[in-house]
């Protein structure tokens, strides 16, 4: 009785000891605008502009927008956890970029990871955050400072990188909504053997050319329905597992 | 006779069996060890690669400095000379070091050189011809990454070593350690004085900086 005691009065004061540091969840887009200043038709644009951005470079860029930043923590190093807690970019490139933005306290800072520092390096990262995205959030248009960092980021690194077409969410969705080629085999072999006689009483070749389009418009109809249910639901970001070092920079404004 | 043939077989194979998972125990160990040891000696060359970062971006920094029009000649060097010391302590990069003394050594001469460096970016605020200096500007966030880079290279060294660290020390690891010549790695400690900001001495004797040109920013 005792040590429950101890232990409930150990555990409420830790509770009431100063605001601890929040990391954020993982974000579900590449734009992610927590603190409602952007319009929802301009968020979406930037999204999608992100979105097809990794697809086509496999660079992996997000941008946050925080009201606050929720630490004690020098800006840069606790930006730096929050980018490596949510593994934007690719695992073997570790090609991610993220833009924080913290609204209430007037501070940004753009973390690049370590595959982008070359594209990216310290001074164009603060050339971005101070002349191209401060002079407009000074002039209180975060929807043109953003848009601004967007396509100067996009400029600096695009080109380092191929990417292969499809997001990490996108590739994982059509992987798990695929079946796996020796199962269609299987089926394919099934239908013919067991489902088609059903629908022939005759023997000979005739059921077997009877069976071709109908296996082929069902097995094809199957995979097409299967593979775009799967599609259909994985529309966001999925962090591919990349790593920061601490490089990039930051303005307050 | 022939049970006790059968006994001393018994026995010997006992004792095979038990040698063989002996040794397999003590493989696994050991290759486990040697393992995490080469992660903290990577993770070390991690952290020479970002002070060798910055000691390359001080020649640069002080020479657009020194163009600035009579700037205090102690703060630049006070930079060059910390500089130089922090070259003469020289580790293996590719070994991350045993001796906690020879750690403390570095990491005074690299506080050394950081001290001076945030002394002699406090100074140049005064100078409002080096803060419109657009390449001073671009060298100061150079400066400001690398620092950056620097602490999170030296989180990960720390990681790395108590990783290493716990593993070692651990029972019965310990005997496998010993055995083959494992030794426990020191870790970067927080500077002594990390919490008092530097102080800088404002020469009020000196003569004032060139007055700002009329039309500058």
């Amino acid at each position: 009785m005792k040590l429950f005691l101890i232990a409930a009065l150990v555990s409420i004061a830790s509770w009431s000891s100063h605001a601890a540091e929040v990391i954020p969840p993982k974000p579900g887009g590449y734009f992610n605008d927590y603190a409602d200043v952007v319009s929802k038709e301009a968020a979406l644009r930037f999204d999608e502009q992100l979105a097809q951005f990794e697809r086509e470079t496999s660079n992996q860029v997000v941008v946050a927008v925080f009201p606050k930043m929720q630490s004690e923590s020098d800006m840069a190093d606790y930006t730096q956890r929050v980018a490596q807690a949510w593994g934007v970019g690719q695992k073997d490139r570790r090609n991610g970029a993220v833009l924080f933005v913290f609204v209430q306290d007037h501070k940004m800072f753009l973390q690049v990871g370590y595959g982008l520092e070359g594209a990216l390096p310290d001074i164009t990262a603060f050339d971005i955050t101070e002349h191209q995205i401060k002079p407009r959030f000074r002039a209180n248009d975060y929807e043109g400072g953003l848009a601004a960092g967007i396509d100067s980021i996009i400029k600096a690194i695009r080109g380092e990188y191929q990417g292969s077409g499809k997001t990490v969410r996108e590739r994982a969705g059509s992987s798990s909504g695929k079946l796996p080629f020796p199962f269609l085999i299987f089926l394919f072999v099934v239908i013919i053997f067991v489902i088609v006689p059903r629908f022939s009483r005759k023997r000979g070749y005739r059921y077997s050319g009877f069976g071709g389009p109908f296996i082929g418009g069902w097995s094809g109809g199957s995979s097409g329905g299967w593979s775009s249910g799967g599609g259909g639901g994985f529309s966001g970001f999925s962090g591919g597992g990349g790593s920061f070092g601490g490089g990039g920079a930051g303005s307050s404004w | 006779m022939k049970k006790f043939a059968i006994g001393c077989g018994g026995v010997l194979v006992i004792l095979l069996v038990v040698a063989l998972v002996a040794g397999l125990w003590l493989k696994g160990t050991y290759n486990n060890l040697v393992t995490l040891d080469q992660e903290v000696n990577k993770k070390w060359g991690d952290v020479q690669t970002v002070y060798q970062r910055r000691a390359d971006l001080i020649p640069n920094l002080v020479n657009t400095v020194a163009g600035a029009a009579n700037f205090e000649k102690s703060t630049l060097t006070e930079v060059t000379n910390a500089r130089a010391s922090v070259g003469q302590v020289k580790l293996d990069p590719n070994k991350a070091p045993t001796d906690a003394a020879q750690l403390e050594q570095f990491q005074q001469a690299q506080g050394q050189l950081s001290n001076a460096l945030s002394r002699l970016l406090v100074v140049s605020e005064r100078y409002p011809e080096l803060r419109a200096n657009q390449n001073f500007l671009g060298l100061q966030a150079q400066l400001e990454g690398t620092e950056n880079r620097i602490s999170v290279e030296r989180n990960n060294f720390n990681g790395a070593v108590q990783n290493y660290n716990t593993v070692l020390k651990r029972f019965p690891t310990n005997f496998v350690g010993g055995m083959f010549g494992f030794q426990v790695r020191p870790f970067f400690a927080s500077q002594q004085g990390a919490d008092k900001a530097p102080a800088v001495n404002f020469n009020f004797g000196s003569p004032a900086p060139s007055p700002v040109p009329a039309g500058s920013p």
